[in-house]
């Protein structure tokens, strides 16, 4: 027990004040900045390569193969450019090689694994994917939808939420809009480096497919998730600490929770990396967008969200 | 907050956990015992209750099988879409029964009536696609003499097409004539098929007039009536080859056409009856020395003779049981290893509340299985992902309330306040953040593409679960702990200074 009459002085100032003299709202710009780095080249390649399509979006029929006779990558890509069907063939980490024709119906699927066999000898199927162009669509239109709709309901839920604090429904539309702004970032920072991924860099990792739209809307739910906590801190901190100015009082509220976001990123990043390293092939790209959305979270709601917020409240002053 | 505290809701608690730990360890125990498999269904397994049977559903990614998306195109006017559907799914349930898969799910789907989900564990999709499209038809035919014919049902004659085929029939069931003896199958004829039939019938009798049962020279060739499936007009001109014509004239093997090729020749004959009157009004009975067994399987030869619709594969999975056992193994290793990192990271951050969320979070996972296991939730590659990530997600209700707890007790309070007040004053952030994720949630779970939706319901599922764990058993271990006085050490709760009472 300890109770020696300082207590509570000790404890006020002890652990605090090294962290609390980060000024983040004061370099907020440089913050800025850096996401832009990320943002720009990304967009500029969504715009100019745009991504590398997985099955799910580009439709197809995917053939995942093991050979026992272990032939290399340019004797299989030999024997599927003979059988003049428009193949590709990609190399897996476990030895096997993905090969991915157009549409084939499901003669000539059995067609082609016999074809594959007599060029390269006996093979073990290990998965036949085959995506028409419907479902195709309709993944791109669904997958759209969903984020399209997701972000409208957490704009709603958090106008709402923070409808109460001083300046009403425009305040409330403050802390939903800047937080929707840190979401969209942490969408394109995620979609940008994707694309860079696949299309520039040429890595099977970054193909999208409907795992990637699965990792997105986490994402965005996580993104919302840490700035909610750094602004149910500001709104927190307005009512209790009247006398600090706006930016002092979310600059507190961001020193407030950076431990805890951090904290919680970390644990979900040792997570993800686990699945990443011990998961599998099909896992691999999901972890992987997961990993760089929520370490891009955890960053845009600390240096993003909440310097958003002060720079929208300057330019359209509540009080 | 004082309510969680109560009494009624940590017995609550307590029966949450007793009723998991039921749930997720008594079907275990009892299949060992009776050395039964420990995995997937097994028949008349007990603990049944009230139908359940309590394992782990494994979806075809992790199972291994075919899963096909069909769109039913042509529907046939004027009938009701949804009926049109649920045959579909009948003749499709009937053809897959043929392959002898455990469990196989066929689903229907689509705004519209428009799609068939089917899903068959240990199938290859080759098999599958053409068990399931294959273009049964069934074709009646009459017969007409050939004196070059000697094998077949009536040698001496050939078979005929006479344009009444399957779609003419809406229904055929095998039931127990009105004298109560004897099995007997009944067809039910559409509008346009009662007349063609009442046209034949007709033709039929004319041939050799008379009472078929009693009179031989009532009972000749012309006035039988053969039913086929797939009959072409190809076989009917090789019918003076007797070793064909006796092939096609063996019993409908569904297996053999199935797996067709050009130069195979299958059993395509139903049954040859005796027209005995002709009949109008649509109603026929096929009688003959039934069994129930015999009779049954015609009848379900003559539904499943052909699909209402033409089915095209919008798309098709197969994936294969090694590749599926290898993903179980792979992800059960990824969420192990996953919640031993938390479970450590916790303990050695927060000592003491980090051990008790430990157990929390252990209480969370036991309780969401339990609910996947009673539910029963399919699992999937993308739903065990959404687990683990949620488990992420659990840690972070109690980081928030751990975070708090220090700078309560850094501003002073007592342990028991300091609690009351950390879990008081996290709980908006908890709230607001959990509902956004479940939000998203349950958009994915509604709109998303259909391999989303295995995650966002096991995410969802997580949300809720993490949010009773973190906010009901954490701050009750908490409360409970924390006022045994010997752990209320600083060293032992990741603080500073602590305040005595």
């Amino acid at each position: 027990m300890v109770d020696d009459g300082k207590a509570q002085e000790a404890a006020v100032v002890a652990p605090a004040p090294r962290v609390r003299r980060l000024n983040i709202i004061g370099r907020r710009n440089l913050f800025f900045a850096l996401s832009l780095l990320i943002i720009i080249p990304g967009i500029l390649s969504m715009w100019r390569n745009g991504f590398l399509l997985g099955i799910d979006f580009a439709g197809g029929t995917e053939f995942t193969v093991t050979f026992a006779g272990n032939p290399s990558p340019a004797q299989v890509q030999g024997a599927v450019d003979a059988e003049n069907l428009n193949g590709a063939v990609i190399q897996t980490s476990g030895g096997g090689y993905i090969v991915r024709y157009p549409p084939l119906n499901a003669a000539s699927q059995t067609a082609v694994q016999h074809d594959l066999e007599n060029r390269l000898g006996p093979m073990k199927v290990d998965q036949i994917l085959e995506v028409g162009g419907t479902i195709a669509g309709e993944t791109i239109e669904f997958s759209l939808l969903a984020v399209v709709l997701a972000s409208v309901a957490i704009l709603a839920l958090l106008a709402w939420r923070f409808h109460n604090v001083p300046g009403g429904w425009r305040a409330g539309f403050q802390f939903g809009g800047s937080a929707l702004a840190a979401l969209l970032h942490d969408v394109f920072i995620l979609t940008g480096i994707f694309s860079i991924l696949g299309k520039v860099f040429g890595l099977r990792v970054g193909e999208i497919d409907a795992f990637f739209v699965t990792a997105v809307l986490t994402v965005v739910g996580f993104s919302v998730h840490d700035t909610i906590v750094v602004f149910d801190r500001i709104r927190e901190n307005i009512r209790v600490s009247q006398r600090l100015s706006f930016e002092q009082v979310v600059n507190l509220s961001i020193m407030q929770t950076a431990a805890r976001s951090i904290i919680t990123s970390f644990t979900v990043v040792l997570v993800l990396a686990a699945i990443f390293v011990s998961g599998g092939e099909t896992l691999k790209g999901l972890s992987l967008a997961l990993l760089i959305g929520i370490i891009s979270g955890t960053y845009s709601s600390i240096f993003n969200a909440a310097p958003l917020l002060v720079v929208w409240r300057r330019l359209q002053p509540l009080r | 907050m004082q309510l969680v505290l109560s009494w009624p809701i940590r017995l609550a608690v307590v029966a949450i956990l007793a009723f998991s730990l039921f749930v997720d360890g008594a079907g275990y125990i009892y299949r060992i015992a009776n050395h039964l498999p420990l995995t997937g269904s097994v028949e008349g397994l007990p603990p049944n209750f009230g139908g359940w049977q309590l394992y782990f559903h494994r979806g075809l990614d992790l199972a291994g099988g075919t899963h096909i998306d069909y769109e039913l195109t042509n529907f046939p006017a004027g009938q009701s879409r949804a009926d049109v559907q649920q045959r579909t799914i009948q003749v499709i349930n009937r053809r897959v029964n043929a392959l002898n898969v455990s469990e196989p799910e066929i689903r229907g789907a689509g705004s519209n009536n428009d799609r068939i989900t089917v899903d068959l564990a240990g199938v290859n999709a080759a098999q599958a696609q053409k068990t399931i499209g294959a273009v049964s038809k069934l074709v009646y035919t009459k017969w007409v003499p050939d004196a070059k014919v000697t094998a077949g049902p009536e040698p001496g004659f050939k078979p005929a097409l006479t344009g009444l085929t399957g779609d003419d029939i809406s229904a055929a069931s095998a039931t127990i004539d009105s004298t109560g003896t004897s099995w007997v199958v009944n067809i039910t004829f559409t509008g346009s098929g009662a007349t063609k039939f009442d046209n034949l019938t007709r033709d039929n009798v004319a041939a050799c007039p008379g009472d078929s049962a009693t009179s031989a020279a009532a009972n000749c060739a012309q006035r039988h009536l053969a039913i086929w499936l797939d009959l072409t007009q190809k076989d009917i001109d090789n019918w003076e080859d007797p070793t064909f014509a006796g092939k096609v004239s063996s019993p409908y093997d569904s297996g053999c056409l199935a797996a067709q090729t050009p130069d195979t020749v299958c059993g395509k004959f139903l049954t040859d009856p005796v027209t005995r009157e002709e009949i109008a009004g649509g109603q026929a009975q096929i009688s003959g020395s039934f069994t129930q067994q015999s009779a049954t399987d015609l009848a379900t030869g003559i539904n499943s003779g052909s699909l209402p619709v033409d089915l095209v594969a919008l798309d098709v999975t197969q994936v294969s049981a090694t590749l599926g056992a290898e993903s179980v193994k792979l992800s059960l290793a990824a969420g192990l290893l996953g919640l031993a990192i938390v479970v450590l990271f916790m303990i050695i951050y927060y000592r003491v509340p980090g051990l008790l969320a430990s157990l929390a979070l252990l209480f969370y996972a036991g309780a969401v299985l339990a609910i996947f296991k009673a539910y029963p939730v399919t699992l999937t590659l993308a739903g065990i992902t959404g687990f683990i990530l949620s488990v992420g997600m659990a840690v972070d209700a109690n980081v928030l309330i751990f975070e708090r707890f220090k700078e309560e007790v850094r501003a002073g309070r007592t342990i028991t306040a300091a609690v009351d007040a950390a879990v008081r004053r996290a709980w908006p952030a908890i709230r607001d953040s959990n509902t956004s994720t479940f939000i998203t949630c349950v958009i994915l779970a509604f709109v998303g593409p259909s391999a989303v939706k295995g995650f966002a319901f096991t995410l969802g599922i997580g949300v809720l679960a993490s949010l009773v764990s973190s906010i009901v058993v954490t701050h009750n271990l908490l409360a409970i702990v924390l006022t045994a006085g010997g752990l209320r050490r600083p060293a032992l709760l990741g603080v500073d200074r602590v305040r005595a009472v």
